[in-house]
Parts: C-alpha cells; structure tokens; sequence
C-alpha cells in the first residue's frame, strides 16, 4: 500500500505535467490568429512598395468559385476553416496566388462578390495614418496574420476598397507574370487624377499621364521603374458606375479563356478587345458576379500601340 | 517505463492529440490549417446594382510596352512641378493634381524578366 502510495506521489506530477501541457497546447491552438501562408518563399528582406502583391476574392459559394477558378487557371486550393467561414488559398504551380473566402450573405441582402487588392508597403500603421490624412476610411482595421503579415483595408476617398499589406516574408521579386498569376491592377474613378495624388501620397508613386483616344484620363502608377497599376477616368457617365479596383490574370489566349468561363457559368463584361500594350483583354465575372480582367502578355504582340 | 508512469504520459498524448486533431484535418485537396477563433476580416463584398464592364474597344487600361506617350499635361514645366494643373476629364475642369514624373523619363512598362527558379 505504501509503495503505491510512493508511486503515486513519484508520478502524480508528470501526469499532471502532461495534462497541464495538453490544456495549454488547446488554449494555444484555440487562441491563435487564423494562419495564413507567406507571400514570398523562401522569405526575404525585398519589399516593393505599391506593388500589388496579392488579391483576395470574397464569395457566398467557395466550392464554385474553387471549380470556376480551377478550371480557368488551373488553381489547386488549401482550404482553411475558421470559426465562421472558410478561406482557401490558391496555388499556381504550387506558389500562393490568391485567397478565396466564404462569407456568407446575410438573409435578405444584396452584396456583390469582389476581389480585393493588396498593395504593399513597409509600415502598415504609418501608410494608414496618411491615407486617412488623406480622405480615406477604414473598412477593417489593421492586423497581424503572423506569417503574411500586417494588414489593413481601407477606402479610397472615392469609395475604392484595397487593402495595404507588410509582408513579413518580404515582397516577392519583380518578374513577369506567368499565365494564371496576377498581372496587372487597374484603378476605376470618377477622377483618376485626384485619386493618383491620394495613391502617390500613400505609396509614393511615380505618375506618368497617358495619351488617350478616347477623351478620357488615364494615368500609371509606378514604383521601382515598374508599371503597377493604372487609375482611370470610368467609361460613359452612368450613375452606376462605382470605383474599384479590378485586378488582371495573365492568359494564354484571351478569347478562348473568356468562352471557357461563359461555359463555366462566368459572364462577359467586356469582350476581349486589344489594348494598349498590343494583346487582348477582357473582363469577365465569376459565377457569383466578381469582375476580374483577363489580359495577354506575349512577346510577339505589337509594340504599336493601337489606333 | 513501469505501467503507471505508461498510462499517465499516454493519457497526456491522448488529450494532447486530440487537441491537434481538432484543430487540424485532411482533405483530398490539400491540408487544412489552423482553426482561429479570430477568424480573417478581410473579406469584402462591393454595394450591389453597379455596373463593371460595357466598355468600348478604344477604353484602355492596361499597361504600355514602356516610353507610351504622355498625356497633355500642362501648366506646370513637365519636369516635376508640383504646382501645375492638368487636363482634367470634367469637361475641362482640372482634378486636383498628382505630381507627374518628369517628362524626360519614359513611360515604365511591367517587368519583363521571367521568375528566377
């Protein structure tokens, strides 16, 4: 008796030892901030400001949008559960390109799907303080996802939603965009001149204003000698117009992607017509309604720009 | 190991993997992570009813092959002033403005270089 009592009292606090740390490991794990993957592996101490690092797509129906996309663009998905929604993360060729989230819609209400825009920068907080300086409002506040980074997504001061994003892996290196990844942002306003002096004020962009044939004015926004993004007067007058940000894949060959995602349940918005780099673009919507640009890169389209 | 000191530390894995298999599962399509209580709040849905497309072939937003042709900025010195007014698209009327890169550099084009593997 005595001798299992010794045991007892030799063993009680290993056992103890072993539960206390199971008890923390569920608090951890419970406790810890929704992981996300880095942007950049392996990790590096390059950071591109202004550059437009990655795009997250909110849907009512991420199993359809995993199908659209997967079949479009030959995306893999991790998908993520959190406590009330699920986020999958798209892979191209195994790398991270963008994040789909299932949010639902709440009963009796109508939202439009959307991409979002990330953009970097070095500090969230001080990019925060001076696009609100600057006319723009906060959507979600910033916050930390210990592996992507520090995020916040914030309004333009038209009504533009982007997001600006410190990687804590750096920001990956300047390359030209194979098919399937992102390859070009462009800015939707009613001014695009104001709205380039917000975004110059924010991520310190260079600006070159473009010739147009069509009236309008149409701006580039630059950082590190490269074309990130353009900011653009929208097309006719009509009162439904709203500004955003639609961001561009790069494809093969735009007319065939765009009958591919009418026949995947996607609609046309714009039909695939050449642009000012000499490919084709488009813009179509995924099945729920989200505008997305599809654009060619290729070395043997024309250097003219078109008449 | 003796049979108690066994059972006391297979217990403390037993709890300890069950708290990893709650917070972790397989799927056919690749590995699911983490559970967050926090969640991810990024997600945003754009005001329904507007219109995203309809564009003429001559609307063109995408980038140049590099050097395009500038706009016809004015009222400044096209070297970087700061004070200039341009060609607003309001009939006429000048947008408050940006400070446009010198007319000396070329319009950038998007980068070129494949990725290096």
């Amino acid at each position: 008796m005595s001798s299992a009592i010794t045991r007892i009292r030799t063993l009680l606090p290993q056992g103890l030892s072993a539960l206390l740390l199971s008890v923390i490991s569920i608090s951890a794990l419970r406790a810890a901030s929704f992981e996300l993957p880095p942007l950049n592996t392996p990790a590096s101490a390059e950071h591109h400001i202004g550059k437009v690092v990655w795009a997250d797509l909110v849907t009512p129906d991420l199993a359809a949008a995993e199908r659209f996309y997967g079949g479009l663009f030959g995306w893999t998905f991790q998908t993520i559960h959190t406590g009330d929604s699920d986020y999958a993360v798209a892979l191209g060729d195994g790398r991270p390109v963008a994040g789909l989230l299932h949010k639902p819609i709440p009963a009796g209400e109508h939202r439009q799907s959307a991409w979002l825009t990330f953009i970097a920068v070095r500090d969230v907080d001080a990019a925060k303080r001076v696009a609100l300086a600057h006319g723009a409002k906060t959507v979600s506040d910033a916050r930390n996802y210990p592996l992507r980074g520090r995020q916040a997504v914030l309004s333009d001061p038209e009504g533009a939603v982007f997001a600006i994003l410190a990687s804590s892996s750096g920001d990956a290196p300047d390359f030209l965009a194979a098919p399937g990844e992102w390859i070009w942002s462009s800015l939707l306003s009613r001014d695009p001149g104001a709205e380039a002096a917000f975004y110059q004020e924010v991520f310190g962009y260079d600006v070159f204003d473009l010739a147009s044939d069509d009236g309008l004015e149409h701006v580039i926004l630059s950082s590190d000698d490269y074309a990130r993004a353009s900011a653009n007067a929208s097309p006719g007058d009509s009162k439904r117009r709203h500004p955003h940000w639609l961001n561009f894949i790069r494809v093969d060959n735009t007319t065939d992607k765009v009958a591919q995602a009418v026949a995947s349940g996607g609609r046309v918005l714009v039909e695939p017509h050449v642009d000012r780099h000499g490919g084709h673009v488009a813009v179509i919507a995924d099945p729920a309604g989200a505008p997305l640009g599809l654009m060619e890169w290729t070395d043997t389209d024309s250097k003219v720009e078109p008449k | 190991m003796n049979g108690v000191r066994f059972r006391w530390v297979a217990a403390g894995f037993a709890v300890l993997t069950l708290a990893m298999l709650n917070a972790c599962a397989v799927t056919g399509v690749g590995v699911e992570g983490t559970v967050g209580v926090a969640g991810y709040d990024a997600g945003y849905y754009e005001p329904y009813g507007y219109e995203y497309g309809g564009w003429g072939p001559a609307y063109r937003v995408g980038p140049g092959r590099g050097g395009d042709r500038r706009g016809d900025w004015h009222g400044g010195d096209q070297g970087g002033d700061h004070g200039g007014q341009r060609r607003g698209d309001r009939g006429g009327q000048p947008s408050r403005s940006y400070r446009p890169a010198p007319a000396s550099r070329p319009t950038p084009s998007i980068p070129r270089g494949p990725r290096a593997h």
